[in-house]
């Protein structure tokens, strides 16, 4: 039985969609890319409206539905 | 098209690791630049080249010029929108952006971007500062701030996978000997205004109260890549939303105003073209910013009294500097300050574990395109005497290469300016603005020291 996934990129409080980013990151796409590879899987939390690695946990996961 | 790039992203999802390479420009930048490179160096293995389809304007001085050219090219240049709309169109499929919303709006940056070029080429565009850079930039820049941009031109405006592009593809420009070379003092140099730009901006930040993760995502945007240093920083070490913003908008704010002073302060000095792209490979924030920046200074040479040098040295010796000597350190930024965040900082009740694995992931995987085909054109060079070397391996395969290279740029600083939207940008405060600003002012002072005092004998010689 493979573990229970807690990080982020499983959450549903967690968007690392591209689109969303660029959107909700003002000139993010004017000199650089949510595309990107530097970016790696990074994504907003809603919850704690932070800009936050796909590996991170936190004590509020809730797993996404639609993963 | 869409299609062959839906299948292929639905048939690799199971594989993380495969999809990566479809799933991000960097790569998508690396198969166009070395496919184009590999095309061109089989045709020109053939005895042929590639030319034909690199078609670019020429210098001109009347209208009749222009349209002459366009008659005598047309079928060219028709090809040449078909080659990059297929090869951006597939990368932009891929990447999820609809073809059919990309297309009409790249149609409609390539027609822009065509008449810049032709514009630059005008015997009397340097008399009247109509560097192709500037001219792209400011024109973008005047409509997304006065009549806004239409939403379908959105999905065409791909300012990094344009700029990547035309990176890998300058590697086909620079021997990997010359890579060699100066790639060290590059890093040298680059290491020491990092390190002291870095430490400014976060220990002014500090002083003015400001959070230290904020301190540090502008730090690393000010220091080492811009924008895209920002989010990766800002990522490792979990800013806030609006942290992430802040640096973003005061970046790019100052980035897009040192496209415009660098280089006039440089020619006001009558730099060399190589120490001028050394210092603003040094002091500017992100690649495409830095890049409008460098090619216009090379395009002052031989066209303004004073600046000596060639118009390459400019573009070759920013591209070391900011490639080689700062993007490429960007994982080892990120990995570091997550190591701090976790151990030092505080507790944001989101816990990152640091691995070094970022590292590698946040690598900018473009710089491996742009060494693979400096590597590529050095091994194809070698058997050619100088001699040969300029009048068979340049006209025939290395200058079709810069033509491509130069219109992807062209691309790039036009969608710079259409994507820069003044009144889109965070509220940052004075204090971020300060901490930014003071960073900003040492930086360049640092920079210019390095590459006209320390190091300019060496950037000379490019």
């Amino acid at each position: 039985m493979s573990a229970p996934q807690t990080r982020c990129r499983e959450c549903r409080h967690f968007n690392a969609s591209p689109e969303v980013l660029e959107s909700a990151l003002k000139g993010l796409s004017s000199l650089s890319s949510a595309y990107a590879t530097v970016r790696s899987d990074d994504g907003l939390c809603a919850l704690h409206e932070r800009y936050l690695s796909a590996d991170s946990r936190c004590a509020h996961f809730e797993a996404n539905s639609q993963a | 098209m869409a299609e062959i790039a839906e299948r292929a992203g639905a048939s690799l999802t199971s594989r993380p690791w495969v999809r990566e390479f479809f799933r991000k420009e960097d790569w998508w930048a690396i198969w166009i630049g070395l496919g184009l490179i590999i095309v061109a160096t089989a045709l020109f293995g053939a005895g042929s080249s590639i030319k034909w389809l690199a078609v670019a304007p020429q210098k001109w001085s009347h209208g009749a010029d222009v349209a002459a050219q366009l008659r005598a090219h047309g079928l060219q240049y028709g090809s040449l929108f078909v080659l990059w709309a297929f090869a951006f169109g597939i990368g932009a499929a891929a990447l999820g952006i609809k073809i059919s919303k990309f297309l009409p709006a790249f149609l409609a940056v390539f027609l822009v971007a065509a008449f810049i070029y032709f514009l630059g080429q005008w015997d009397q565009a340097a008399h009247y500062n109509l560097e192709p850079p500037l001219v792209a930039l400011g024109l973008g820049l005047l409509v997304s701030n006065s009549i806004g941009v239409p939403r379908w031109l959105e999905p065409g405006l791909r300012v990094e996978f344009f700029i990547k592009t035309g990176i890998v593809l300058l590697g086909a420009g620079l021997p990997l000997t010359l890579i060699a070379w100066a790639g060290p003092t590059a890093i040298v140099q680059a290491a020491i205004v990092s390190l002291v730009t870095f430490g400014t901006i976060f220990i002014a930040a500090r002083k003015l109260g400001l959070d230290a993760r904020l301190a540090a995502t502008l730090g690393t945007g000010g220091a080492v890549c811009g924008v895209s240093g920002a989010i990766a920083v800002g990522g490792a070490v979990g800013a806030k939303k609006e942290q992430v913003s802040v640096a973003i908008s005061l970046v790019v704010l100052f980035a897009i105003v040192m496209i415009f002073v660098l280089p006039l302060v440089a020619r006001t000095l009558s730099l060399s073209t190589g120490v001028a792209g050394a210092w603003i490979g040094t002091s500017e924030f992100a690649d495409a910013a830095g890049l409008a920046a460098a090619q216009t200074y090379g395009g002052y040479s031989g066209a303004v009294p004073g600046i000596t040098g060639s118009p390459d040295a400019a573009v070759s010796a920013f591209t070391l500097m900011k490639v080689i000597g700062r993007d490429v350190w960007i994982g080892v930024w990120a990995f570091v300050l997550s190591l701090i965040a976790t151990t030092r900082w505080e507790n944001t009740g989101v816990t990152t574990r640091p691995n070094p694995g970022e590292i590698w992931r946040r690598f900018p995987k473009f710089v491996l395109g742009f060494l693979i085909a400096s590597a590529l054109i050095t091994l194809i060079s070698r058997g050619y005497d100088y001699a040969s070397y300029k009048k068979d391996v340049i006209p025939a395969l290395v200058a079709p290469l810069q033509a491509f290279r130069t219109w992807a740029f062209t691309f790039a600083f036009l969608a710079i300016g259409l994507t820069t939207r003044v009144r889109e940008f965070a509220r940052f405060g004075a204090k971020p603005f300060y901490a930014f600003a003071i960073g900003v002012a040492v930086n360049v002072v640092v920079g210019f020291v390095l590459s006209t005092q320390v190091f300019a004998g060496f950037w000379n010689k490019l």
